[in-house]
Protein backbone atom coordinates (compact mmCIF):
# COMPACT_ATOMS: atom_id res chain seq x y z
CA UNK A 1 0.00 0.00 0.00
CA UNK A 2 2.74 2.39 0.98
CA UNK A 3 4.39 1.65 -2.31
CA UNK A 4 1.18 2.41 -4.17
CA UNK A 5 0.80 5.78 -2.45
CA UNK A 6 4.41 6.54 -3.10
CA UNK A 7 3.83 5.75 -6.76
CA UNK A 8 0.86 8.08 -6.93
CA UNK A 9 2.85 10.87 -5.36
CA UNK A 10 5.63 10.24 -7.82
CA UNK A 11 3.30 10.37 -10.81
CA UNK A 12 1.64 13.49 -9.48
CA UNK A 13 4.90 15.26 -8.76
CA UNK A 14 6.14 14.54 -12.21
CA UNK A 15 2.96 15.02 -14.22
CA UNK A 16 0.44 16.85 -11.96
CA UNK A 17 0.27 19.96 -14.07
CA UNK A 18 0.10 17.89 -17.26
CA UNK A 19 -2.84 15.94 -15.82
CA UNK A 20 -4.65 19.18 -14.96
CA UNK A 21 -3.87 20.61 -18.34
CA UNK A 22 -5.12 17.42 -20.02
CA UNK A 23 -8.30 17.55 -17.93
CA UNK A 24 -8.84 21.15 -18.99
CA UNK A 25 -8.40 20.23 -22.65
CA UNK A 26 -10.85 17.35 -22.23
CA UNK A 27 -13.38 19.70 -20.65
CA UNK A 28 -13.00 22.34 -23.34
CA UNK A 29 -13.34 19.92 -26.25
CA UNK A 30 -16.30 18.17 -24.61
CA UNK A 31 -18.10 21.39 -23.76
CA UNK A 32 -17.55 23.07 -27.12
CA UNK A 33 -18.36 19.81 -28.91
CA UNK A 34 -21.59 19.37 -26.95
CA UNK A 35 -22.73 22.96 -27.53
CA UNK A 36 -21.85 22.89 -31.23
CA UNK A 37 -23.43 19.45 -31.47
CA UNK A 38 -26.62 20.84 -29.93
CA UNK A 39 -26.73 23.65 -32.46
CA UNK A 40 -26.22 21.19 -35.31
CA UNK A 41 -28.83 18.91 -33.75
CA UNK A 42 -31.41 21.68 -33.49
CA UNK A 43 -30.76 22.75 -37.07
CA UNK A 44 -31.15 19.22 -38.39
CA UNK A 45 -34.11 18.48 -36.12
CA UNK A 46 -36.01 21.59 -37.23
CA UNK A 47 -35.39 20.96 -40.94
CA UNK A 48 -36.47 17.33 -40.58
CA UNK A 49 -39.77 18.34 -39.00
CA UNK A 50 -40.77 20.90 -41.66
CA UNK A 51 -44.20 19.76 -42.74
CA UNK A 52 -44.75 19.25 -46.46
CA UNK A 53 -48.04 19.68 -48.16
CA UNK A 54 -49.20 18.35 -51.49
CA UNK A 55 -50.02 21.95 -52.35
CA UNK A 56 -46.44 23.15 -51.88
CA UNK A 57 -44.61 23.94 -55.13
CA UNK A 58 -42.61 21.09 -56.63
CA UNK A 59 -39.21 22.76 -56.17
CA UNK A 60 -39.82 23.13 -52.44
CA UNK A 61 -40.75 19.49 -52.05
CA UNK A 62 -37.77 18.33 -54.13
CA UNK A 63 -35.30 20.45 -52.19
CA UNK A 64 -36.72 19.31 -48.87
CA UNK A 65 -36.58 15.66 -49.90
CA UNK A 66 -32.95 15.97 -51.03
CA UNK A 67 -31.91 17.92 -47.92
CA UNK A 68 -33.66 15.41 -45.68
CA UNK A 69 -31.89 12.53 -47.42
CA UNK A 70 -28.51 14.20 -46.93
CA UNK A 71 -29.26 14.87 -43.27
CA UNK A 72 -30.40 11.31 -42.76
CA UNK A 73 -27.17 10.08 -44.36
CA UNK A 74 -25.17 12.35 -42.06
CA UNK A 75 -26.92 11.03 -38.96
CA UNK A 76 -26.52 7.39 -39.99
CA UNK A 77 -22.86 7.82 -40.97
CA UNK A 78 -21.69 9.49 -37.79
CA UNK A 79 -23.91 7.51 -35.45
CA UNK A 80 -23.01 4.27 -37.11
CA UNK A 81 -19.21 4.46 -37.01
CA UNK A 82 -16.88 4.70 -33.99
CA UNK A 83 -15.51 8.14 -33.16
CA UNK A 84 -11.99 6.73 -32.98
CA UNK A 85 -12.22 5.65 -36.62
CA UNK A 86 -13.84 8.95 -37.62
CA UNK A 87 -10.94 10.81 -36.01
CA UNK A 88 -8.33 8.95 -38.00
CA UNK A 89 -10.42 9.03 -41.15
CA UNK A 90 -10.95 12.80 -41.03
CA UNK A 91 -7.55 13.83 -39.66
CA UNK A 92 -5.49 11.82 -42.13
CA UNK A 93 -8.12 11.88 -44.87
CA UNK A 94 -8.03 15.66 -45.10
CA UNK A 95 -4.26 15.53 -45.44
CA UNK A 96 -4.42 12.92 -48.19
CA UNK A 97 -7.30 14.36 -50.19
CA UNK A 98 -6.88 18.11 -49.76
CA UNK A 99 -3.16 18.14 -49.11
CA UNK A 100 -3.81 20.21 -46.01
CA UNK A 101 -2.51 19.46 -42.51
CA UNK A 102 -5.26 20.21 -39.99
CA UNK A 103 -4.15 21.41 -36.58
CA UNK A 104 -5.02 19.03 -33.78
CA UNK A 105 -7.33 21.42 -31.94
CA UNK A 106 -9.66 22.31 -34.84
CA UNK A 107 -9.68 18.67 -35.89
CA UNK A 108 -10.65 17.54 -32.39
CA UNK A 109 -13.39 20.15 -32.05
CA UNK A 110 -14.74 19.35 -35.50
CA UNK A 111 -14.87 15.62 -34.91
CA UNK A 112 -16.55 15.85 -31.52
CA UNK A 113 -19.05 18.44 -32.79
CA UNK A 114 -20.28 16.55 -35.83
CA UNK A 115 -20.35 13.30 -33.91
CA UNK A 116 -22.43 14.83 -31.13
CA UNK A 117 -24.56 16.62 -33.73
CA UNK A 118 -25.59 13.29 -35.25
CA UNK A 119 -26.81 12.01 -31.90
CA UNK A 120 -28.40 15.32 -30.94
CA UNK A 121 -30.33 15.47 -34.24
CA UNK A 122 -32.29 12.40 -33.21
CA UNK A 123 -32.67 13.64 -29.65
CA UNK A 124 -34.00 16.99 -30.85
CA UNK A 125 -36.38 15.30 -33.27
CA UNK A 126 -37.69 13.23 -30.37
CA UNK A 127 -37.97 16.36 -28.23
CA UNK A 128 -39.94 18.18 -30.90
CA UNK A 129 -42.25 15.21 -31.46
CA UNK A 130 -42.87 14.98 -27.70
CA UNK A 131 -44.50 18.41 -27.59
CA UNK A 132 -48.30 18.29 -27.67
CA UNK A 133 -49.52 19.03 -31.24
CA UNK A 134 -51.98 21.44 -29.60
CA UNK A 135 -49.07 23.81 -29.02
CA UNK A 136 -48.37 23.92 -32.74
CA UNK A 137 -52.05 24.42 -33.51
CA UNK A 138 -52.29 27.22 -30.98
CA UNK A 139 -49.33 28.94 -32.64
CA UNK A 140 -50.68 28.40 -36.15
CA UNK A 141 -54.06 29.73 -35.10
CA UNK A 142 -52.57 33.12 -34.28
CA UNK A 143 -50.82 33.21 -37.64
CA UNK A 144 -47.31 32.01 -36.84
CA UNK A 145 -45.36 30.28 -39.60
CA UNK A 146 -43.30 27.11 -39.08
CA UNK A 147 -40.13 28.98 -38.17
CA UNK A 148 -41.85 31.31 -35.68
CA UNK A 149 -43.70 28.39 -34.12
CA UNK A 150 -40.46 26.48 -33.71
CA UNK A 151 -38.42 29.36 -32.30
CA UNK A 152 -41.01 30.74 -29.90
CA UNK A 153 -43.08 27.79 -28.81
CA UNK A 154 -41.75 24.34 -29.65
CA UNK A 155 -37.98 24.59 -29.25
CA UNK A 156 -37.99 26.23 -25.81
CA UNK A 157 -40.19 23.39 -24.57
CA UNK A 158 -38.30 20.69 -26.46
CA UNK A 159 -35.01 22.06 -25.13
CA UNK A 160 -36.23 21.80 -21.56
CA UNK A 161 -37.34 18.21 -22.17
CA UNK A 162 -34.04 17.08 -23.66
CA UNK A 163 -31.69 18.65 -21.11
CA UNK A 164 -31.19 15.25 -19.41
CA UNK A 165 -30.16 13.82 -22.77
CA UNK A 166 -27.86 16.78 -23.48
CA UNK A 167 -26.28 16.12 -20.09
CA UNK A 168 -25.87 12.48 -21.05
CA UNK A 169 -24.08 13.51 -24.21
CA UNK A 170 -21.82 15.91 -22.35
CA UNK A 171 -20.78 13.21 -19.92
CA UNK A 172 -20.28 10.70 -22.72
CA UNK A 173 -18.13 13.30 -24.49
CA UNK A 174 -15.97 13.88 -21.42
CA UNK A 175 -15.12 10.18 -21.45
CA UNK A 176 -15.14 9.43 -25.16
CA UNK A 177 -12.92 12.31 -26.19
CA UNK A 178 -10.16 10.04 -24.82
CA UNK A 179 -10.19 8.44 -28.28
CA UNK A 180 -8.80 11.71 -29.67
CA UNK A 181 -5.41 10.63 -28.36
CA UNK A 182 -5.11 8.71 -31.64
CA UNK A 183 -4.59 12.04 -33.37
CA UNK A 184 -2.30 13.15 -30.52
CA UNK A 185 -4.81 15.48 -28.94
CA UNK A 186 -3.38 16.25 -25.48
CA UNK A 187 -6.38 15.32 -23.39
CA UNK A 188 -6.42 13.62 -20.00
CA UNK A 189 -5.99 10.13 -21.39
CA UNK A 190 -3.11 11.28 -23.58
CA UNK A 191 -1.39 12.64 -20.44
CA UNK A 192 -1.88 9.28 -18.75
CA UNK A 193 -0.25 7.53 -21.69
CA UNK A 194 2.70 9.93 -21.58
CA UNK A 195 3.07 9.47 -17.84
CA UNK A 196 3.13 5.68 -17.99
CA UNK A 197 5.45 5.81 -20.95
CA UNK A 198 8.01 7.56 -18.82
CA UNK A 199 7.43 6.09 -15.35
CA UNK A 200 5.90 2.65 -16.00
CA UNK A 201 3.47 3.20 -13.11
CA UNK A 202 0.34 1.98 -14.88
CA UNK A 203 -2.01 1.40 -11.95
CA UNK A 204 -1.03 4.56 -10.11
CA UNK A 205 -1.44 6.77 -13.16
CA UNK A 206 -4.74 5.09 -14.08
CA UNK A 207 -6.03 5.73 -10.56
CA UNK A 208 -5.31 9.44 -10.89
CA UNK A 209 -6.89 9.53 -14.35
CA UNK A 210 -9.99 7.69 -13.17
CA UNK A 211 -10.39 10.05 -10.22
CA UNK A 212 -10.11 13.16 -12.39
CA UNK A 213 -12.63 11.81 -14.94
CA UNK A 214 -15.04 10.96 -12.15
CA UNK A 215 -14.76 14.40 -10.56
CA UNK A 216 -15.47 16.01 -13.91
CA UNK A 217 -18.50 13.88 -14.74
CA UNK A 218 -20.06 14.09 -11.27
CA UNK A 219 -19.64 17.87 -11.23
CA UNK A 220 -21.12 18.11 -14.71
CA UNK A 221 -24.22 16.15 -13.80
CA UNK A 222 -24.73 18.22 -10.63
CA UNK A 223 -24.47 21.45 -12.64
CA UNK A 224 -26.94 20.15 -15.21
CA UNK A 225 -29.48 19.33 -12.51
CA UNK A 226 -29.12 22.88 -11.28
CA UNK A 227 -29.74 24.23 -14.77
CA UNK A 228 -32.88 22.11 -15.09
CA UNK A 229 -34.21 23.43 -11.81
CA UNK A 230 -33.52 26.96 -12.87
CA UNK A 231 -35.31 26.51 -16.20
CA UNK A 232 -38.41 25.13 -14.52
CA UNK A 233 -38.79 28.43 -12.70
CA UNK A 234 -40.59 29.19 -9.50
CA UNK A 235 -43.58 27.08 -8.52
CA UNK A 236 -45.31 30.20 -7.24
CA UNK A 237 -46.36 33.38 -8.95
CA UNK A 238 -47.38 36.82 -7.77
CA UNK A 239 -50.74 38.30 -8.51
CA UNK A 240 -50.20 41.58 -10.30
CA UNK A 241 -52.54 43.53 -8.05
CA UNK A 242 -52.83 44.82 -4.52
CA UNK A 243 -56.55 44.13 -4.45
CA UNK A 244 -57.02 41.17 -2.11
CA UNK A 245 -60.38 40.40 -3.68
CA UNK A 246 -58.49 39.52 -6.85
CA UNK A 247 -57.62 36.17 -5.27
CA UNK A 248 -61.19 35.12 -5.78
CA UNK A 249 -61.39 36.19 -9.40
CA UNK A 250 -61.74 33.26 -11.68
CA UNK A 251 -64.04 31.55 -9.24
CA UNK A 252 -67.79 31.81 -9.34
CA UNK A 253 -68.28 35.52 -9.00
CA UNK A 254 -66.88 36.80 -12.24
CA UNK A 255 -68.72 39.88 -13.49
CA UNK A 256 -67.33 41.45 -16.61
CA UNK A 257 -66.97 45.18 -16.29
CA UNK A 258 -66.73 47.74 -18.98
CA UNK A 259 -63.31 49.19 -19.57
CA UNK A 260 -61.83 50.82 -22.60
CA UNK A 261 -58.31 50.91 -23.90
CA UNK A 262 -58.04 54.42 -22.43
CA UNK A 263 -58.02 53.02 -18.88
CA UNK A 264 -54.68 51.40 -19.54
CA UNK A 265 -52.87 54.48 -20.78
CA UNK B 1 -72.98 38.98 -51.09
CA UNK B 2 -69.82 40.96 -50.68
CA UNK B 3 -70.55 41.80 -47.06
CA UNK B 4 -69.96 38.16 -46.17
CA UNK B 5 -66.74 37.81 -44.20
CA UNK B 6 -66.61 34.07 -44.69
CA UNK B 7 -68.47 32.13 -47.29
CA UNK B 8 -68.30 28.38 -47.52
CA UNK B 9 -69.28 26.67 -50.75
CA UNK B 10 -69.77 22.92 -51.20
CA UNK B 11 -67.05 22.16 -48.65
CA UNK B 12 -65.98 18.53 -48.43
CA UNK B 13 -63.54 16.72 -46.21
CA UNK B 14 -62.47 13.09 -46.33
CA UNK B 15 -60.12 11.27 -44.04
CA UNK B 16 -59.05 8.48 -46.37
CA UNK B 17 -62.23 6.86 -47.62
CA UNK B 18 -64.18 8.20 -44.66
CA UNK B 19 -66.35 11.15 -45.60
CA UNK B 20 -66.53 13.60 -42.69
CA UNK B 21 -68.07 16.64 -44.38
CA UNK B 22 -70.10 16.78 -47.53
CA UNK B 23 -71.54 19.72 -49.41
CA UNK B 24 -71.37 22.27 -46.61
CA UNK B 25 -72.69 25.70 -47.57
CA UNK B 26 -73.06 28.65 -45.28
CA UNK B 27 -71.88 32.18 -44.82
CA UNK B 28 -71.02 34.53 -42.01
CA UNK B 29 -71.60 38.28 -42.04
CA UNK B 30 -69.99 40.88 -39.84
CA UNK B 31 -71.45 40.77 -36.35
CA UNK B 32 -73.00 37.33 -36.80
CA UNK B 33 -72.87 34.88 -33.96
CA UNK B 34 -73.22 31.49 -35.58
CA UNK B 35 -73.48 28.39 -33.45
CA UNK B 36 -72.95 24.93 -34.84
CA UNK B 37 -74.71 22.18 -32.91
CA UNK B 38 -75.04 18.45 -33.34
CA UNK B 39 -73.92 15.18 -31.78
CA UNK B 40 -70.24 14.35 -31.36
CA UNK B 41 -68.76 12.99 -34.56
CA UNK B 42 -71.10 14.95 -36.80
CA UNK B 43 -68.20 16.94 -38.27
CA UNK B 44 -68.65 20.22 -36.38
CA UNK B 45 -65.07 20.53 -35.19
CA UNK B 46 -63.68 19.37 -38.53
CA UNK B 47 -65.70 22.11 -40.22
CA UNK B 48 -64.24 24.72 -37.89
CA UNK B 49 -60.72 23.35 -38.36
CA UNK B 50 -61.19 23.53 -42.13
CA UNK B 51 -62.20 27.19 -41.81
CA UNK B 52 -58.92 27.88 -40.01
CA UNK B 53 -57.00 25.62 -42.44
CA UNK B 54 -55.79 23.37 -39.64
CA UNK B 55 -57.33 20.70 -41.86
CA UNK B 56 -57.07 20.95 -45.64
CA UNK B 57 -60.49 20.62 -47.22
CA UNK B 58 -60.83 17.84 -49.82
CA UNK B 59 -63.23 19.82 -51.97
CA UNK B 60 -65.28 22.99 -52.22
CA UNK B 61 -64.26 26.54 -51.46
CA UNK B 62 -63.84 28.84 -48.52
CA UNK B 63 -64.00 32.53 -49.40
CA UNK B 64 -62.67 35.23 -47.10
CA UNK B 65 -64.03 38.62 -48.18
CA UNK B 66 -64.65 37.00 -51.53
CA UNK B 67 -61.10 35.65 -51.97
CA UNK B 68 -60.55 31.93 -52.25
CA UNK B 69 -58.22 30.95 -49.40
CA UNK B 70 -56.92 28.06 -51.49
CA UNK B 71 -55.80 30.43 -54.26
CA UNK B 72 -52.10 30.76 -55.04
CA UNK B 73 -50.63 33.82 -53.39
CA UNK B 74 -53.21 33.86 -50.60
CA UNK B 75 -51.29 33.98 -47.36
CA UNK B 76 -52.66 31.42 -44.94
CA UNK B 77 -50.70 32.88 -42.01
CA UNK B 78 -52.12 36.38 -42.61
CA UNK B 79 -55.57 34.85 -42.90
CA UNK B 80 -55.16 32.94 -39.63
CA UNK B 81 -54.12 36.15 -37.88
CA UNK B 82 -57.51 37.61 -38.89
CA UNK B 83 -59.50 34.49 -38.05
CA UNK B 84 -58.81 33.60 -34.44
CA UNK B 85 -59.44 30.24 -32.87
CA UNK B 86 -60.15 29.08 -29.34
CA UNK B 87 -59.65 25.37 -28.71
CA UNK B 88 -61.35 22.85 -26.49
CA UNK B 89 -57.99 22.02 -24.91
CA UNK B 90 -56.93 25.69 -24.61
CA UNK B 91 -53.50 25.15 -26.24
CA UNK B 92 -51.85 27.93 -24.28
CA UNK B 93 -48.08 28.06 -24.74
CA UNK B 94 -46.78 26.32 -21.62
CA UNK B 95 -43.35 27.95 -21.81
CA UNK B 96 -44.79 31.45 -21.47
CA UNK B 97 -46.60 33.44 -18.82
CA UNK B 98 -50.17 34.57 -19.30
CA UNK B 99 -49.01 37.98 -20.47
CA UNK B 100 -46.44 36.55 -22.90
CA UNK B 101 -49.10 34.25 -24.32
CA UNK B 102 -51.17 37.28 -25.22
CA UNK B 103 -48.20 39.27 -26.56
CA UNK B 104 -46.22 36.83 -28.69
CA UNK B 105 -48.61 36.83 -31.66
CA UNK B 106 -48.88 40.61 -31.69
CA UNK B 107 -45.11 41.05 -31.62
CA UNK B 108 -44.03 38.21 -33.92
CA UNK B 109 -46.91 38.07 -36.37
CA UNK B 110 -48.31 41.60 -36.41
CA UNK B 111 -44.92 43.20 -35.81
CA UNK B 112 -46.12 45.47 -32.99
CA UNK B 113 -43.83 47.13 -30.48
CA UNK B 114 -43.56 45.35 -27.13
CA UNK B 115 -45.04 48.22 -25.12
CA UNK B 116 -48.03 48.49 -27.41
CA UNK B 117 -48.56 44.72 -27.38
CA UNK B 118 -48.38 44.64 -23.60
CA UNK B 119 -50.95 47.39 -23.26
CA UNK B 120 -53.32 45.63 -25.61
CA UNK B 121 -52.75 42.25 -23.96
CA UNK B 122 -53.54 43.76 -20.57
CA UNK B 123 -56.66 45.40 -21.95
CA UNK B 124 -58.01 42.09 -23.20
CA UNK B 125 -56.90 40.18 -20.11
CA UNK B 126 -58.84 42.68 -18.00
CA UNK B 127 -61.83 42.09 -20.23
CA UNK B 128 -61.79 38.36 -19.45
CA UNK B 129 -61.01 38.97 -15.78
CA UNK B 130 -57.48 37.56 -15.88
CA UNK B 131 -55.39 40.71 -15.47
CA UNK B 132 -54.17 39.78 -11.95
CA UNK B 133 -52.69 36.56 -13.34
CA UNK B 134 -50.34 38.01 -15.93
CA UNK B 135 -47.28 36.48 -14.25
CA UNK B 136 -48.73 32.99 -13.90
CA UNK B 137 -47.80 30.06 -16.13
CA UNK B 138 -50.63 28.09 -17.77
CA UNK B 139 -50.00 25.02 -15.58
CA UNK B 140 -50.81 27.12 -12.53
CA UNK B 141 -54.30 28.02 -13.73
CA UNK B 142 -57.65 26.26 -13.58
CA UNK B 143 -59.35 25.15 -16.79
CA UNK B 144 -61.75 28.08 -16.87
CA UNK B 145 -58.93 30.53 -16.28
CA UNK B 146 -56.88 28.94 -19.06
CA UNK B 147 -59.77 29.22 -21.48
CA UNK B 148 -60.30 32.88 -20.60
CA UNK B 149 -56.59 33.53 -21.24
CA UNK B 150 -56.90 31.64 -24.54
CA UNK B 151 -59.80 33.91 -25.49
CA UNK B 152 -57.74 36.99 -24.54
CA UNK B 153 -54.83 35.66 -26.62
CA UNK B 154 -57.09 35.31 -29.64
CA UNK B 155 -58.70 38.73 -29.05
CA UNK B 156 -55.31 40.41 -28.74
CA UNK B 157 -54.78 39.69 -32.43
CA UNK B 158 -57.98 41.72 -33.04
CA UNK B 159 -59.40 39.15 -35.43
CA UNK B 160 -62.34 39.80 -37.71
CA UNK B 161 -63.86 36.46 -36.82
CA UNK B 162 -63.28 34.29 -33.79
CA UNK B 163 -63.84 30.54 -33.99
CA UNK B 164 -64.65 28.61 -30.83
CA UNK B 165 -64.19 24.83 -30.93
CA UNK B 166 -66.24 23.49 -28.02
CA UNK B 167 -64.66 26.02 -25.65
CA UNK B 168 -66.43 24.70 -22.56
CA UNK B 169 -66.42 20.95 -23.17
CA UNK B 170 -63.29 20.30 -21.12
CA UNK B 171 -64.55 22.31 -18.14
CA UNK B 172 -66.60 21.47 -15.09
CA UNK B 173 -70.00 23.18 -14.75
CA UNK B 174 -68.79 26.01 -12.53
CA UNK B 175 -66.10 27.00 -14.97
CA UNK B 176 -68.41 26.72 -17.96
CA UNK B 177 -70.28 29.69 -16.50
CA UNK B 178 -67.27 31.98 -16.34
CA UNK B 179 -66.25 31.22 -19.92
CA UNK B 180 -69.78 31.62 -21.28
CA UNK B 181 -70.06 34.96 -19.45
CA UNK B 182 -67.04 36.22 -21.38
CA UNK B 183 -68.43 34.90 -24.66
CA UNK B 184 -71.81 36.52 -24.08
CA UNK B 185 -70.11 39.81 -23.43
CA UNK B 186 -68.09 39.53 -26.65
CA UNK B 187 -71.22 38.69 -28.63
CA UNK B 188 -72.98 41.71 -27.13
CA UNK B 189 -70.08 43.89 -28.24
CA UNK B 190 -70.60 42.79 -31.82
CA UNK B 191 -67.69 40.39 -32.30
CA UNK B 192 -68.23 38.02 -35.21
CA UNK B 193 -68.08 34.49 -33.86
CA UNK B 194 -68.57 30.92 -35.04
CA UNK B 195 -69.10 28.66 -32.06
CA UNK B 196 -69.20 24.88 -32.01
CA UNK B 197 -70.95 24.05 -28.78
CA UNK B 198 -73.07 21.69 -26.74
CA UNK B 199 -74.39 24.62 -24.69
CA UNK B 200 -77.91 24.86 -26.07
CA UNK B 201 -78.86 27.82 -23.91
CA UNK B 202 -75.96 29.77 -25.36
CA UNK B 203 -76.96 28.81 -28.90
CA UNK B 204 -80.56 29.81 -28.24
CA UNK B 205 -79.98 33.07 -26.37
CA UNK B 206 -76.79 34.49 -27.81
CA UNK B 207 -76.49 33.44 -31.43
CA UNK B 208 -78.45 34.82 -34.35
CA UNK B 209 -77.78 31.87 -36.64
CA UNK B 210 -77.89 28.22 -35.66
CA UNK B 211 -76.55 25.39 -37.82
CA UNK B 212 -77.54 21.83 -36.98
CA UNK B 213 -75.19 19.17 -38.31
CA UNK B 214 -75.57 15.44 -38.52
CA UNK B 215 -73.36 12.91 -40.32
CA UNK B 216 -71.24 15.60 -41.94
CA UNK B 217 -74.16 17.42 -43.49
CA UNK B 218 -75.99 20.61 -42.54
CA UNK B 219 -79.38 19.20 -41.72
CA UNK B 220 -81.13 22.41 -40.83
CA UNK B 221 -80.15 26.02 -40.23
CA UNK B 222 -81.88 29.23 -39.31
CA UNK B 223 -82.52 31.66 -36.50
CA UNK B 224 -82.59 30.30 -32.96
CA UNK B 225 -86.40 30.58 -33.06
CA UNK B 226 -86.53 28.46 -36.22
CA UNK B 227 -84.35 25.75 -34.79
CA UNK B 228 -85.34 25.67 -31.14
CA UNK B 229 -89.04 26.60 -31.32
CA UNK B 230 -90.02 25.23 -34.73
CA UNK B 231 -87.57 22.59 -35.87
CA UNK B 232 -88.75 21.19 -39.19
CA UNK B 233 -86.74 17.98 -39.43
CA UNK B 234 -87.33 14.92 -37.28
CA UNK B 235 -83.59 14.60 -36.61
CA UNK B 236 -83.38 18.13 -35.25
CA UNK B 237 -86.32 17.52 -32.92
CA UNK B 238 -84.74 14.26 -31.81
CA UNK B 239 -81.43 15.91 -31.04
CA UNK B 240 -82.99 18.83 -29.17
CA UNK B 241 -85.36 16.70 -27.14
CA UNK B 242 -82.39 14.92 -25.61
CA UNK B 243 -81.00 18.23 -24.40
CA UNK B 244 -84.27 19.65 -23.12
CA UNK B 245 -84.90 16.64 -20.88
Amino acid sequence: MAEFIEGIVKVWNGYGSSFLNGALNTLIVSLVGTIAGCIIGFGVGVVQTIPTDKKDPLWKRVILTVVNLILKGYVELFRGTPMIVQSVFIYYGVRMVFDYQMDVWPAALFIVSINTGAYMAETVRGGILSIDPGQTEGAKAIGMNHFQTMMNVIIPQAFRNIIPQIGNNFIINIKDTSVLSVISFADLFFTHKSAVGALYLYFESATITMAIYLVMTVTASALLRLLEKKMDGDDNYDLATTDTLAYTSGLLSYHPKEKTLEDFK
Amino acid sequence: MSENIIEIQHLEKNFGSHKVLSDIDFSVKKGDVTTIIGVSGSGKSTLLRCINVLETPSGGKILFHGNDIDEKGFSVTDYRAKVGMVFQSFNLFSNMTVLQNCMVGQVKVLGKKKAEAEEKAKYFLEKVGMLPYINAKPKQLSGGQKQRVAIARALAMEPEVLLFDEPTSALDPQMVGEVLAVMRQLAAEGLTMIVVTHEMAFARDVSNHVVFMKDGVIWEEGTPEDIFANPKKEETKDFLSRFIN
